[in-house]
């Protein structure tokens, strides 16, 4: 498949935001993304602007609010996704086609049970949870991140294992927990930790390296697949260096780093 | 018509930054003898059926949308 | 009662009255305009008698209440417009590309942009947390209905000290329970619908506590082809109201604004405050900018203070003579039985007005149903100059539109203020640089905005790059100016940053104004920004004052002459008086600036942290002895003194000379000198960049002054030994090396202060006060 051949959706419903940045990192990897309302894809639209899922290679969902999270993080989005397309969305996670969940998206994903999805795509009802920030507060910060995925997510295939990038975060709610005692050995088996908060130079992180208090400092997890792939940080906002938080004291190069996890999906897609 | 009454708490266990935040405000305002403050959540619901009918209604709520079970826990009551 | 015994209601099946004041006494039209809560003054009810003599008639209640909403102060700038036109109005500049409800400049061949800065002190200082974030709802309307995405915020806040102890005045909420629920507003409306918060700024004063001060400012970028204007095409068009339903919310909200706190306002006025709604918002802003961006319609404008009764006079108004039949039934309720008066005026949140030819009605119908955002048809503007309001077939309202939306213009009596100077100066004991600079960094005013900064998302939209703090990741410090590049793939980037003396301009209206506009300005050369524009809002006291309106006058003459020397336009403006306090001591007269720059290149962008150590330190610009209302005066009680002079000519030439060594890519790092003076500065850029720097303060300085004078047109650079030679031939005598940067301490005046000492003093305590830690 040729990049230009590559189509993403978008996903937005009222109070979605940073669909714009994520609209923008998929075009400038190539790919010819669109900016979709879940109405479209329900087929509550007029004739002209109806659209359906299968006919994207990329579904994308972005970070920032959702119908304001009223009733919580992604809950009210997810919901809706779930009455309104619940099957063709099922559907086109079984064919392995990628799915990018950041922010609100992951917080989406793990309410719609395709995060962290042990058994099946899709659980029936969320089995994590992306909880309140141990400060209590909503947080607006630079981070840096471990990718601690060793092959198997193809959003972070053209990173190398071990290699630390900066992505900025902000939310209130990020800390991932799980009923499941053996959570984070399942993750590590199945090699489902994508990302990791470090401290400066890959320390440990503690607070405000790990800005929520997530539990072995996981910031990004994939589905056993690979395809599906939920974090808090936010690589579509990190596209050029320009944008990273200390590039006035750093001469490096010019792509930001979030590029890394477009590329790579899009080298999947291309090859 | 009946009324529920939709409460949302955190599980016994989970971190609640909120209440315990709160509680540290409460403590550096004067407030003497506080001991835990918990963040709950209520919604009210006003149903076109009868009460027990409506309690049915509101677990089904939680269970689609109201509660992340991972975290949360919920009561229904009707008034 | 008066009104009872004045007003008859007619023999409808709603709520409707016909008032008599074309027999009324004196005494009589001023208890009609208290009880109807109209705020208008006995002259101005006699205007509106005489102009209802000629219509023959007794006005309705609607007719009153409109009046009542359109004559206030915050609608129609009586007591303001004329000192506005005098010293403000007049500077032009041909990069203005509208003055409408937001101004727009020239960005770049393609592309405007939108500013505009305005107040929501009087809701926030009774419910903090609507009231902030309707402030930011209604900012964010300007922006779009100029056709532009908003892409920033700023909030300037003004507060009581919130470390305050003992009693307060009576119906005044303490400043620390203010502040936390203006930043959780801001921190929920901004955030939710996605528009970063880049630049703002906390002033702490004891003389804000009974009359907080909550500003806030947008930008937005529009496509020159897609900017639009704020009226109607012209006569048979149709007026689609957008967005939220219309209840008894805000009602009285624009007669509540101009009028003086008191300690009763808290149970009297929360009515006037209105809940914002940032999910109805953001699909709002999504449908409004796609309908203009195809071309559907001929005009936007928000509904602000004043609700219809405003905008639809204004609308059909500036489209040329035109006016317009409404029909007020079809306006969707949030509750029923509103009378006709209440719908008139509400003044509910998230609301637009669009104008259309009528044949785009059902396209644009269609676009706000796919976002489910209500839209419904209310009006037809018509070829002859009135507005007509109807209920259900009855006429409610019938009246000249020019008359209604006009409004007074008054020449008030003032008194010029007296004016401090050098010689009524008293210089205070001060303790030693050592202890004195972390004393500085630690005060309200200067030490680290972090605790809110931190809660604003000042990232979405990924564009920024600068934000409020500068410096090390997680360790960072203040910076002087924003930056975003609005627009995508370009390197372009707009600049931003909030600049404001309140006590420069307590005690030399004058130059403190002036001071406030070159502070603003400098914070933009600071990261290698041009300066582009300025807008303001204007926070004063009661303008049937005197005093007040004789120190108002002077701050926008100040205003004007550096604008107009400095050829920096003000697109828009607002203005907010009657800032009194329940006690009606007034607040510090505060003319807040939001100024924008360009930078060609963001890429060439300098932050204030300290990069590398071996670095050379040069203070550029001249220090004098300008101690009147300096932090270092207020910190040890020091009184008068002369406050710093701005001057415009020697600004151009400096300026000129550090944005051409920036982008020759000679400094590594500059901070301009304001608040605390250069020591402050110099910390500052220490405790962000984690360098520690050895400064020799010259032989021919006074020490104290050379330290903590807070003179205009200075900034502290950081310059690598290898640029030395070409910065100090562009800049000639106005550098001056003060020293080096290297180790872990601030070596200055005798002090040696570790670097960690610094940044203690600086970061802690807000969150001391607050609560939480970084």
């Amino acid at each position: 498949m040729k990049a230009e051949d590559v189509k993403v959706c978008v996903i937005r419903i009222e109070g979605t935001n940073c669909e714009d940045e994520m609209y923008q990192a998929f075009k400038m990897v190539g790919a010819s993304p669109e900016l979709v309302h879940l109405k479209q894809l329900a087929g509550k639209a007029p004739g002209h602007a109806k659209r359906h899922l299968e006919d994207y290679d990329i579904l994308a969902f972005p970070g920032g609010f959702s119908a304001g999270d009223y009733v919580r993080a992604g809950a009210i989005f997810a919901a809706r996704i779930k009455s309104d397309i619940g099957t063709e969305l099922k559907r086109f996670v079984e064919s392995e086609k990628p799915v990018l969940g950041v922010c609100n998206g992951f917080q989406t994903l793990v309410e719609l049970g395709l995060l962290p999805a042990f058994e099946g795509v899709m659980s029936e009802t969320p089995t994590a949870a992306l909880s309140t920030n141990d400060s209590g507060r909503f947080e607006c910060r630079p981070t840096y991140l471990r990718n601690d995925n060793r092959g198997k997510c193809i959003f972070t295939s053209e990173m190398k294992k071990g290699q630390i990038v900066m992505f900025p975060l902000a939310h209130a709610e990020g800390k991932l927990l799980s009923e499941d005692p053996r959570f984070v050995e399942k993750l590590e088996e199945n090699d489902q930790v994508a990302f990791r908060y470090v401290g400066p130079g890959g320390a440990k992180a503690v607070y405000p390296w790990n800005p929520n208090g997530s539990p072995s400092d996981i910031a990004g997890i994939c589905n056993p697949a690979g395809n599906v792939l939920g974090m808090m940080p936010h690589p579509e906002r990190v596209l050029t260096r320009y944008t990273h938080q200390d590039w006035t004291r750093n001469g490096q190069p010019e792509e930001g780093d979030g590029m890394m996890v477009f590329r790579s999906v899009m080298k999947k897609l291309t090859k | 018509m009946a009324v529920i009454e939709i409460r949302i708490e955190l599980k016994k266990g989970v971190a609640d930054p909120e209440g315990s935040n709160t509680k540290k405000t409460l403590e550096s305002l004067g407030f003497k003898g506080v001991g835990s403050v918990k963040c709950v959540k209520v919604f009210e619901v006003e149903l076109d059926m009868g009460r027990s009918e409506a309690v049915k209604a509101g677990e089904e709520m939680c269970r689609v949308l109201l509660a992340n079970p991972v975290i949360q826990s919920y009561s229904v009551t009707a008034r | 009662m008066a009104k009872k015994a004045l007003s008859v209601k007619r023999d409808v099946p709603f709520p409707l009255h016909d008032v008599n004041i074309l027999s009324a006494s004196d005494e009589e039209l001023k208890s009609i305009s208290s009880e109807m809560g109209l705020s208008l003054s006995l002259d101005e009810m006699k205007v509106i008698v005489d102009y209802f003599r000629k219509e023959g008639r007794n006005p309705t209640d609607v007719e009153l209440e409109s009046l009542g909403q359109a004559w206030s102060e915050h609608c129609c700038y009586k007591s303001s417009k004329n000192i506005l036109k005098k010293f403000v109005f007049s500077v032009k500049h041909p990069n203005v590309l509208s003055r409408g409800d937001a101004g727009v400049m020239v960005f770049d061949e393609d592309h405007g942009y939108a500013l505009r800065i305005e107040s929501h002190n009087h809701p926030s200082a009774i419910e903090p947390y609507g009231g902030a974030a309707t402030g930011i709802g209604g900012i964010l309307r300007d922006i779009v209905c100029m056709g532009a995405q908003p892409v920033g915020l700023g909030d300037p806040l003004c507060f009581g000290l919130i470390d305050r102890k003992g009693e307060l005045p009576p119906g005044t909420k303490h400043p620390r329970y203010l502040l936390s629920g203006v930043v959780s507003g801001i921190r929920d409306y901004g955030n939710r619908v996605g528009v970063p918060t880049i630049t703002g700024g906390f002033f702490f004063d004891e003389r804000y506590t009974t009359n907080c001060l909550v500003n806030v400012g947008a930008l937005g970028i529009v496509r020159k082809d897609e900017l639009t204007n704020n009226f109607a095409g012209g006569p048979g068009e149709t007026m689609i109201l957008i967005g939220g339903r219309t209840g008894r919310d805000g009602i009285h909200g624009v007669t509540f604004a101009s009028a003086d706190l008191t300690s009763t306002s808290d149970e009297d006025s929360r009515g006037a405050v209105q809940l914002g709604d940032p999910i109805t918002k953001e699909p709002i802003i999504h449908a409004c900018l796609e309908v203009n961006r195809l071309g559907l319609i001929t005009g936007m404008k928000d509904l602000g203070g004043g609700g219809l009764s405003c905008v639809v006079g204004e609308m059909a108004l500036s489209a040329g003579e035109c006016g317009a039949d409404v029909h007020l039934e079809k306006v969707p309720l949030k509750e029923e039985g509103l009378a006709p008066w209440e719908i008139w005026v509400s003044e509910s949140q998230e609301r637009m007005m669009v104008t259309c030819k009528p044949e785009n009605t059902e396209k644009i119908l269609e676009i706000f149903e796919l976002w489910d955002v209500l839209a419904t048809p209310v009006a037809v503007t018509t070829d002859i100059p009135r507005t007509k309001v109807y209920w259900h077939g009855t006429k409610v309202l019938d009246m000249d539109t020019e008359f209604l939306t006009g409004g007074p213009a008054y020449d008030r009596p003032y008194v010029s203020p007296k004016v401090s100077g050098k010689e009524d100066e008293v210089f205070p004991e001060i303790p030693s640089a050592g202890e004195a600079i972390p004393a500085l960094l630690s005060d309200l005013n200067v030490a680290s905005r972090e605790w809110a900064i931190r809660q604003y998302d000042f990232e979405v939209r990924g564009s920024t790059a600068l934000g409020p703090m500068v410096g090390k990741m997680n360790a960072a410090g203040p910076g002087d100016a924003s930056i975003i590049m609005p627009v995508p793939g370009s390197f372009r980037g707009l600049a931003a940053t909030i600049g404001c003396n309140p006590w420069f301009t307590e005690a030399d209206p004058y130059n403190g104004a002036m001071s406030s506009v070159e502070e603003a300005l400098r914070g933009l050369v600071s990261v290698g920004a041009r300066p582009d524009a300025i807008t303001n809002c204007l926070n004063f006291g009661n303008p049937e004052k005197p005093d007040r309106l004789g120190v108002f006058r002077e701050a926008v003459r100040g205003l004007g002459d550096i604008c107009r020397a400095l050829e920096i336009p003000i697109p828009s403006g607002n203005v907010s008086l009657y800032n009194e306090g329940s006690e009606g001591g007034g607040v510090l007269p505060t003319p807040m600036i939001m100024a924008t720059g360009i930078i060609e290149d963001t890429r060439k962008a300098v932050s204030a942290d300290f990069k590398d150590p071996g670095s050379r330190v040069y203070l550029v610009g001249s220090t004098k002895d300008e101690m009147g209302g300096s932090l270092l005066f207020r910190k040890y009680g020091g009184r008068g003194g002369a406050v710093p002079k701005a001057d415009p000519a020697v600004f151009k030439r400096i300026s000129e000379k550090l944005l051409s060594a920036m982008d020759r890519r000679l400094v590594r790092s500059c901070h301009d000198c304001s608040d605390g003076g250069a020591a402050v500065a110099i910390a500052e850029m220490c405790l962000s960049g984690r360098v520690g720097a050895e400064i020799d303060v010259p032989r021919d300085a006074e020490e104290s002054i050379w330290l903590y004078s807070e003179s205009n047109t200075r900034w502290i650079v950081e310059i690598k030994e290898s640029s030395a030679k070409e910065f100090e031939g562009i800049m000639g005598g106005d550098a001056r090396m003060i020293g080096r940067t290297g180790g872990d301490f601030l070596a200055i005046a005798g002090a040696r202060i570790p670097v960690s000492g610094l940044y203690e003093s600086w970061s802690r305590p807000l969150w001391n006060v607050m609560g939480g830690a970084a």
